[in-house]
C-alpha cells in the first residue's frame, strides 16, 4: 500500500522519469507491431486485408505516422531527459516536480484515449465522408492527441526551466552540457510550435461538429484532419522530434573517447541552428492551397531542407574528430551506447540528406505526377522515418549510457549492441526503402496505387525492415527486464563521466557540487585537458 | 553583456522574422506588405507569414526575459540578492493532487466528446484541485520545517476536506445504493434496505462502543462494504432499472397513478 502511495505522489524525478520511459517502451512496442502490420499489408493492398476496410487501413496508417512521433519518439526523450538533465545541471530535482508528475499522468491518459478512440472506429478524418457512428470516435481521438500535446508542453516547461533556473553556481548556459543543452532547444522549439497543432485539433474540433470545410478545408472529408495536423511529422518540423540526437551523441562520444570534445560553444551553437531549422509551424499545407506554388516548392521551405544539413554534417564532423582523438580509449566491441549514439547521429544524416535531397527541384525527386499533388511522395512519410527512428535509437543509446542513473542497473552489452544494430539496420531499409520509392513517385497515401513496378519490390524491403525494428525492440524490453531480473547493479560512474550526474551516488548528490569552471567539471577535478 | 540564453532567443527570433520576411515575398507579399507586417499591401501566404512573425516575437519576448534576469544564473541571482550562495531547491512534498488532476482533464476530456455530466464531474474535480495544489504549494514555502507546513495546511483546510469529502462520499453511496435498489426486485430491495442498514448500524455501534476494537478489522469491513456498493452499484446501473408499470391518467384532475412494484 505504501508502495502504490509513493508511486501515485511522487515528486522525484527519477521516478518520473521512469514512467515517460515505460509508457514509451510499451508504446513502441505497439508501434513496432503496427508497424509490421501495415507493412504487409503495404505489399498488396489490393488482396491483403488485415485492418477490415480501407478506411481502418487508413486510420491505423495515421496513427503510426503521429504516434512514433508523438506517443513514442517524444516521451522516451522526455523520460530520459527528465531523469538526467537536473543531475546534469546540478539540481537536487526538476522544475514543478508536481507538474512533471501530473505530466506523465496525463500523458499516459492522453495516450490510452487516443489509441482506444482510433481501435474504436475513430482516426484523423475517414477517406470517405466521416459518418455519425465515426464522429464521436474522431472526436475522441482529437481530444485524446490534445492532451497528450498539453503534457509534452507541460513537461517541456519543466524542462526548459531546470536548465534555465536551477543550474549549479559556475555552470553558464555556454557551460550547460550538451545534452541538457539540446533539450532545452528542443523544449523551447515545441513550446512555441506545438501549441499551434492544439489550435489545428480545436480546428479539426470545430469543422468535424459543424460540417467538414468550415474553415475551407476538403469539403467531401477524405484525408482533412490528418491533412491538417501532417506537417507536425513532415519536413522540416519532424527534425524537432530529433534535436536531443545531437546532445546525445555530444555527451557520449567525449566520455567514450575519453577526451573532451574540441568546441563545446560551436556544438551548442550547431544545435542551436538545428533547433531553429526545426521550426515548422508555419508549413501547413491545408492552410495554403493557394493554387499558385506547392507548398513545399516554396523558397523558405526549400532554403530549411538544404541548410538542415549544416548542423547535422558539423555534430558528425566534431563527434568524428572526438573519436580520432581519443581512439586509444577505444578498444575491442564499441560499447551499445556508442553504437546507438552514432546510429542516431547516422540515420539523423541520412534523414536530413533525404529531405535536402527531396527540396531540390531540378533533380524532381519530391514527385513529378499530377497524383502526388498536394499530398506528396512516400519520401515524406521515408524522412520521417529516418528522423524519427533517428531520436528513438540516441534515446536507447542514452538508456544504456545512464543506465546507473536511471535505475541503477547494469544493462547487458552484447543484448544492448544486437538490439541497437537491429533497430538501426530495421530503419534503414524502412527509412531508405520509403525515400527511394517515393522518388519513384509513389503517392504518400495508404490506398495509393504504385506507378512503378519497382514499388513492390521496395515495400518488401520496407517489411523486412519493420520486422527488423520490431526485433530490435523486442531485445531492448528483453534486456531491461533480464537487468532488473538480474538485480545487476551499476557502479555510479561506470564510464569515467566527465558532467556532474556522474558525480551523483545512488542518484542523489552527497555533497554540493563545486563551482563549475568548464563544461566538463568532473575531468576539471582530475586536473586533465586533454 | 549579452547572456548566452539572449542570443539564443533572440538569434531565434531574428532568424523567424528574417524568414518570415522571404517567405512574404517569395508567397506573392509585395513590395511594402512583409515589412510593414501588412499594413501597406499584402504579405503573401499570410497563415505562414503569420506564424513565423509570431513565433519570432515570442522568441524575441522569451530572449529579453532571459537577459533580465541574467540568465538565471545562479552567481548573478547570488550577487543581486547580496548573498554568498542562493539557497538551494526547495524539497517539493509528495502530493496526490497532480495525479487527481490527471484524471479530472481526462473526465473532462472524454466528458466533453460523450456527455455533459460527465464533463461537469470532470470540470469539478479539476477545480478542487486547483484550490488543493495551490494550498499545498503555498504551504510548502511557510517555512523552513515540513511538519509545520503540513500543520499549518491541514489546520486551514481541513475543516473544508472532511466536510466536503464526507458529503462526496454519502451522495456516491446513495447514489449507488438507489440504483441497487432500483435493480432489485420488490421485496429484494427491502431486503437490501434491510441489510444495509443493520450492517451501518453495526459499525456505527462498534465504532462508538467503549470497548478496544481492531481497527483494521473496521478498516476491512468497511473496504469490503465499500467495494460491494461500487461493484453493485456499477452493475445495477448498466443493467438498468426494474421495470415499472405505469397507469393512464384517470381521476378529474387527470393525476398519475404509478404502480412501484414489478407485477403491477
Amino acid at each position: 500500500m505504501a508502495g502504490l502511495y509513493d508511486a501515485l505522489t511522487t515528486t522525484d524525478h527519477k521516478r518520473i522519469g521512469r514512467y515517460w520511459l515505460r509508457s514509451g517502451l510499451l508504446l513502441l512496442i505497439g508501434a513496432v507491431v503496427l508497424g509490421v502490420l501495415l507493412g504487409i499489408e503495404g505489399t498488396d493492398a489490393e488482396s491483403t486485408d488485415l485492418f477490415g476496410g480501407d478506411n481502418a487501413y487508413f486510420q491505423m496508417w495515421a496513427l503510426y505516422r503521429i504516434g512514433l512521433a508523438l506517443l513514442v519518439a517524444a516521451p522516451l526523450l522526455v523520460g530520459l531527459a527528465t531523469v538526467v538533465v537536473p543531475m546534469q545541471v546540478g539540481s537536487t530535482n526538476i522544475a514543478f516536480p508536481r507538474a512533471a508528475l501530473a505530466a506523465v499522468w496525463g500523458f499516459m491518459l492522453g495516450a490510452g484515449i487516443t489509441v482506444v478512440a482510433v481501435l474504436a472506429g475513430g482516426g484523423f478524418g475517414a477517406v470517405d465522408r466521416v459518418t455519425n457512428a465515426e464522429r464521436d470516435a474522431i472526436a475522441l481521438t482529437l481530444v485524446g492527441l490534445g492532451f497528450v500535446i498539453v503534457s509534452l508542453l507541460l513537461a517541456s516547461l519543466c524542462l526548459a526551466t531546470t536548465v534555465i533556473s536551477l543550474r549549479v553556481k559556475g555552470m553558464t548556459l555556454l557551460r550547460t552540457p550538451l545534452f541538457a543543452w539540446s533539450i532545452l532547444v528542443t523544449c523551447s522549439v515545441w513550446l512555441l510550435t506545438l501549441p499551434v497543432l492544439l489550435a489545428n485539433l480545436l480546428i479539426a474540433y470545430v469543422d468535424l461538429h459543424n460540417g467538414p470545410g468550415t474553415f475551407g478545408g476538403d469539403a467531401s472529408g477524405s484525408l482533412a484532419i490528418y491533412g491538417q495536423i501532417a506537417w507536425v511529422v513532415e519536413q522540416p518540423q519532424v527534425y524537432a522530434f530529433a534535436i536531443p540526437v545531437l546532445g546525445i551523441l555530444g555527451s557520449i562520444v567525449p566520455v567514450t573517447a575519453g577526451v573532451r570534445a574540441a568546441r563545446h560553444g560551436l556544438s551548442a551553437g550547431l544545435i542551436g541552428l538545428f533547433g531553429l531549422l526545426a521550426f515548422g509551424a508555419w508549413s501547413q499545407p491545408y492552410f495554403q492551397n493557394d493554387g499558385a506554388i506547392p507548398h513545399d516548392e516554396k523558397f523558405l521551405f526549400i532554403a530549411f531542407g538544404l541548410a538542415a544539413l549544416l548542423p547535422v554534417l558539423g555534430a558528425m564532423g566534431g563527434a568524428g574528430d572526438t573519436l580520432r582523438r581519443g581512439g586509444d580509449a577505444i578498444v575491442g566491441l564499441p560499447a551499445a551506447h556508442l553504437v546507438g549514439a552514432l546510429g542516431g547521429g547516422i540515420l539523423l544524416l541520412l534523414g536530413v540528406v533525404a529531405g535536402a535531397l527531396r527540396v531540390i527541384e531540378p533533380l524532381e525527386l519530391g514527385g513529378s505526377t499530377d497524383q502526388v499533388e498536394g499530398i506528396g511522395t512516400l519520401a515524406v512519410s521515408g524522412v520521417a522515418s529516418l528522423v524519427l527512428l533517428a531520436a528513438i535509437v540516441a534515446a536507447v543509446g542514452g538508456f544504456w549510457f545512464w543506465a546507473a542513473k536511471i535505475g541503477g542497473h547494469e544493462l547487458p552489452p552484447m543484448l544492448g549492441r544486437l538490439a541497437l544494430l537491429d533497430l538501426i539496420g530495421g530503419a534503414v531499409l524502412l527509412g531508405g526503402a520509403q525515400v527511394v520509392s517515393g522518388f519513384f513517385d509513389t503517392v504518400n497515401h495508404p490506398l495509393a496505387v504504385p506507378t512503378e513496378d519497382i514499388a513492390d519490390t521496395l515495400a518488401i524491403v520496407s517489411l523486412i525492415g519493420a520486422v527488423l525494428i520490431g526485433l530490435g525492440a523486442l531485445g531492448v524490453v528483453a534486456a531491461i527486464a533480464k537487468a532488473v531480473r538480474t538485480g545487476a547493479t551499476a557502479t555510479d560512474d561506470p564510464w569515467g563521466g566527465h558532467t556532474l550526474e556522474w558525480a551523483t551516488v545512488d542518484g542523489a548528490f552527497a555533497e554540493p557540487p563545486a563551482l563549475v569552471t568548464s563544461e566538463s567539471p568532473l575531468l576539471d577535478d582530475e586536473g586533465e585537458d586533454a | 553583456m549579452f547572456t548566452t540564453g539572449f542570443k539564443f532567443f533572440f538569434g531565434i527570433g531574428v532568424g523567424l522574422v528574417t524568414a518570415a520576411m522571404l517567405y512574404g515575398y517569395t508567397s506573392g507579399g509585395n513590395w511594402t506588405g512583409p515589412i510593414s507586417l501588412g499594413w501597406k499591401e499584402g504579405v503573401g501566404e499570410h497563415v505562414g507569414y503569420g506564424l513565423l512573425v509570431l513565433l519570432g516575437v515570442v522568441a524575441m519576448a522569451i530572449a529579453c526575459t532571459l537577459i533580465f534576469f541574467r540568465d538565471a544564473d545562479p552567481a548573478d541571482q547570488a550577487d543581486y540578492m547580496g548573498v554568498d550562495d542562493i539557497e538551494p531547491t526547495q524539497p517539493v512534498t509528495a502530493s496526490f493532487w497532480p495525479v487527481v488532476g490527471a484524471f479530472g482533464a481526462a473526465t473532462m476530456a472524454i466528458g466533453l466528446v460523450l456527455n455533459t455530466a460527465v464533463f461537469i464531474t470532470g470540470l469539478v474535480i479539476v477545480g478542487a484541485v486547483a484550490i488543493e495544489w495551490m494550498m499545498d504549494a503555498w504551504a510548502d514555502r511557510a517555512s523552513g520545517d515540513p511538519e509545520a507546513n503540513r500543520a499549518l495546511r491541514n489546520r486551514i483546510m481541513a475543516p473544508i476536506e472532511i466536510p466536503a469529502a464526507g458529503a462526496a462520499v454519502i451522495a456516491v453511496i446513495v447514489l449507488l445504493a438507489s440504483r441497487i435498489l432500483l435493480n432489485a426486485s420488490k421485496n429484494g430491495a427491502v431486503l437490501i434496505a434491510g441489510v444495509l442498514a443493520v450492517v451501518i448500524l453495526g459499525i456505527g455501534f462498534l465504532a462508538a462502543s467503549d470497548k478496544k476494537i481492531n481497527r483494521n478489522l473496521v478498516a476491512g469491513l468497511s473496504v469490503v462494504l465499500g467495494v460491494a456498493i461500487l461493484g453493485g452499484g456499477v452493475w445495477a446501473t448498466v443493467d438498468g432499472e426494474r421495470e415499472f408499470d405505469e397507469h393512464e391518467p384517470h381521476g378529474e384532475d387527470g393525476s398519475t397513478e404509478v404502480d412501484h412494484g414489478e407485477d403491477g
